[in-house]
């Protein structure tokens, strides 16, 4: 049984917010979803993958966001429903296809949802992708739980289909990966199939359909502003008896406000916003007018609170308005109740006893590391042998930018999906120093391929090494295009990223086993002679999912030979596997934790790690 | 009243799980329940923190000092956890060591039992020690622990959900070996129901 698919209409479910939206995309009838997987949206396209065949829909994880979007928009404009879902980042990849997407607009239901994540839990930035709402001119829902972002995207489907317009859902860490009750309805069966009828004075945004098509959007967007006044996504909440004090809120800030207000037993009105772009402008006049003072608060930028400014101005409403431009909430990180119990206090005098409590001093950190058996680790290792650390290490997007840190210290510059091998072009124009690049097998498919041909192109000279461990394993370990197996719906093709490399017009390319510490560590100072692009693919399976023997071991599992070792501390401080630790004055391996990758025996110079039994 | 219930551990010690089959007992019980969930990056042998609150609130996130029950997998982690604690709350933490790359390279000292005992006695109302693998191992599988510290979460009475309740939710969140699972969660429960009825 799968309470995704099999929960029955009416039935109470514990569903992450993730799944809430996934579980309203099958109710709502959607034919085809798309995703590149990306934390904190992830959950939503492993979720339809898993049910796809069963719910008779077509899912993929595309190669990319862009693509992603591209493939979702063909379906939704020749009439079925369609999804495609991403973390924040993921859609500046997809932007050039939404924004002239809000152009054409859409014949069936088209849903983008963005996974926002404030304070950077999984992420390289804290953007506020509401700004793409503003951006591109679609309407923007934000869920604050997870039965919202089941009601939401039903409604979205809706909404888009009513407009004829891509509908954008917004959710953050804190709505994405809340899991609560859901209160769930009937899967339909909508038409999955849909014969494209041609409108090219529409569907190709040529200048001259461009310009008129802008025209038709704006029009859309006065329609939306409509509907989101009349939305009951977007209401007032009342905590203890209301009265002349209010706050506008909405996503995972809303949450916060309430239970700050509840804690201080506050009179406090809120407007939640639910359906928050196009502002429902009657909805907030309204509340300005009947409250003295009000205080924006929203996580991140501060879009609403301009917009609700605008408001007041634009109607001569003299409400006093509070917000970020007074310094009563910040513009960065997530909030709490505590962050949010502060701004009450200083907007409204409104105290309670949240407090933030300082943490025990002088605890040891644990920040997240390479697994046990990595074969990153193993690779990191032999291209500091190989180097001796002098390079400038180009990384990109995926577990092996956790090589920052001590002991390997293998990233220097990293921006982006792709950005390693972009980026090593510039490094290695300017400066004397080898540079290598390191990107996942994963990331490569995504944006490394044309990184690559741009190198071969203009004779850059870097080594690139694709860490292809086989899976896109950060994000939960989903398939991409170089895996032998995809989602349920569907048969896939495995494509070559050899060929791809040779195919860029790359002449030294090397394949190595990263577990092999010798061989990788000649194929690196081999490549790094090349005076040309080269490129060396270090391939072994992520240790999470790689096939083990009865033992749990890859190859085989080590021990330490307390006699032999000198407590040199190559092992932990140069290798660093967290299965080794220091006991009293010498190594040990946890065997629990081991999953036998052997490589730390090729590492310990007196010999003293040695297999088990 | 809403129970506040943090959990705190090591990414890879099956919290989000544990959290689960907390969720899903409440459900089973009638009862409202929203739990924040750790993903991504920060697993990878990181720590990790999830909440449960049980009964109509609106964030899963606990302010600190607020939590009914601290419920730590692991030594270090209950110390980190503390700032959830207050006079009001009861911290359950398996003696269950990992050791962080911290400690190996940087010399830092990992707290002993007794330093996380005196601490944990300090700010909390009271402070009870599980040799969660241990007892998961005797229940027939070592994978288990994360059973056992729900089971002595079930055993304190602090969540207001019922036994029956917790074990429908094991079976339906474990994949194989509930017989065992259930078993780890009957040790962990008799390992802290006794002193809650005093």
């Amino acid at each position: 049984m799968d309470r995704l698919l099999d929960s029955p209409e009416g039935s109470k479910v514990l569903l992450l917010g993730n799944e809430a939206i996934a579980r309203a995309a099958l109710e709502a009838g959607v034919a085809v979803a798309t995703t590149y997987p990306g934390t904190p949206a992830s959950e939503i396209g492993d979720a339809l993958a898993r049910v796809a065949k069963d719910a008779g829909m077509y899912f993929e994880y595309s190669t990319n966001e862009i693509v992603a979007t591209q493939f979702a928009a063909g379906a939704a404009v020749s009439g079925v429903r369609a999804m495609t879902s991403m973390k924040h980042v993921g859609l500046n990849v997809a932007a050039d296809a939404l924004m002239t997407f809000a152009y054409t607009g859409t014949r069936g239901g088209f849903v983008l949802v963005t996974a926002d994540d404030p304070s950077c839990h999984s992420s390289q930035n804290e953007q506020d992708n509401r700004y793409y709402a503003l951006l591109a001119g679609l309407p923007l829902l934000e869920p604050s739980s997870p039965q919202e972002c089941y009601e939401m995207t039903k409604e979205a489907f809706s909404i888009s289909e009513r407009l004829e317009l891509p509908v954008i859902i917004r959710t953050t860490t804190r709505v994405s990966h809340v899991r609560g009750p859901v209160v769930v309805g009937k899967i339909v069966q909508r038409t999955r199939k849909k014969a494209f009828v041609k409108e090219p004075e529409r569907f190709v945004t040529v200048p001259g359909v461009a310009r008129e098509r802008h025209l038709v959007l704006l029009k859309q967007l006065e329609e939306a502003a409509k509907m989101a006044d009349d939305s009951h996504f977007n209401r007032v909440f009342r905590i203890g008896r209301g009265g002349k004090s209010g706050a506008i809120s909405s996503s995972a800030a809303f949450n916060y406000v309430m239970d700050a207000g509840e804690y201080a037993k506050a009179d406090l009105d809120v407007l939640k916003l639910g359906f928050s772009h196009p502002l429902p402008r009657r909805r907030v006049a309204e509340f300005l007018r009947t409250h003295d003072t009000v205080a924006v608060i929203e996580e991140l930028e501060p879009i609403l609170e301009t917009a609700v400014r605008a408001q007041a101005q634009h109607e001569v409403i003299k409400t006093k308005i509070l917000g970020k431009a007074d310094g009563i909430l910040p513009r960065a990180h997530e909030f709490d109740q505590a962050v949010v119990a502060g701004a009450l206090d200083r907007a409204f005098g409104i105290k309670s006893d949240i407090e933030k409590e300082p943490l025990l001093e002088n605890l040891p950190p644990r920040p997240p590391v390479l697994c046990a058996g990595c074969p990153h680790t193993a690779t990191y290792y032999a291209v500091n042998k190989a180097t001796g650390g002098k390079a400038i290490f180009a990384s990109d997007i995926g577990c092996y930018s956790l090589g920052v840190g001590p002991p390997h210290r293998t990233a220097d510059l990293l921006l982006c999906m792709g950005s390693s091998v972009g980026t090593a072009g510039g490094l290695a124009r300017v400066n004397d120093q080898p540079v290598i690049a390191f990107i996942g097998d994963s990331t490569f498919f995504h944006a490394g391929i044309p990184g690559l041909i741009n190198a071969v192109h203009n004779g850059h000279r870097f080594l690139l090494m694709i860490l292809d461990n086989r899976t896109t394993a950060m994000t939960g370990h989903q398939p991409h295009p170089g895996s032998a197996t995809g989602p349920s719906c569907c048969d896939i093709t495995s494509v070559s990223i050899e060929d791809i490399v040779k195919a860029c017009g790359v002449k030294w390319l090397r394949v190595v086993d990263p577990y092999d510490v010798k061989g990788t560590t000649q194929a690196i100072k081999d490549a790094l002679a090349i005076e040309q692009v080269s490129v060396i693919i270090a391939r072994r399976e992520c240790a999470l999912i790689a096939k083990k023997d009865k033992e749990g071991a890859i190859i085989r599992k080590e021990t330490v030979d307390a006699d032999i070792c000198t407590d040199c501390g190559t092992c932990t401080s140069k290798f660093q596997c967290p299965a080794i630790s220091k006991s009293g004055e010498v190594r040990s391996i946890d065997e629990a934790m081991c999953s036998g990758c052997a490589v730390c025996e090729q590492v310990c110079p007196s010999k003293a790690i040695k297999r088990v039994g | 009243m809403t129970p506040d219930i943090y959990l705190a551990g090591v990414g890879g010690q099956g919290i989000i799980t544990a959290s689960r089959i907390i969720g899903d007992a409440a459900l089973i019980e009638g009862l409202n329940v929203l739990l924040s969930e750790t993903h991504g990056m920060a697993q990878r042998g990181g720590s990790v923190v999830c909440t449960a609150r049980i009964g109509d609130v609106h964030s899963p996130l606990i302010p600190d000092g607020k939590a009914d029950a601290v419920l730590s997998f692991e030594l270090l982690e209950t110390m980190r956890a503390l700032c959830a604690a207050s006079k009001k709350t009861v911290v359950i933490s398996s003696t269950d060591k990992m050791v962080p790359m911290s400690v190996t390279t940087n010399q830092l000292r990992y707290p002993t039992l007794e330093d996380v005992t005196r601490a944990a006695k300090k700010v909390a109302k009271a402070f009870v020690s599980i040799e969660a693998t241990d007892l998961a191992r005797e229940a027939g599988t070592p994978l288990s622990s994360n059973v056992v510290m729900v089971g002595a979460l079930a055993g304190t009475g602090i969540t207001g959900i019922t036994r029956r309740a917790y074990e429908k939710a094991i079976e339906a969140n474990v994949p194989r070996s509930i017989r065992e699972n259930l078993a780890a969660f009957a040790k962990g429960f008799a390992a802290t129901a006794k002193p809650a009825r005093k």
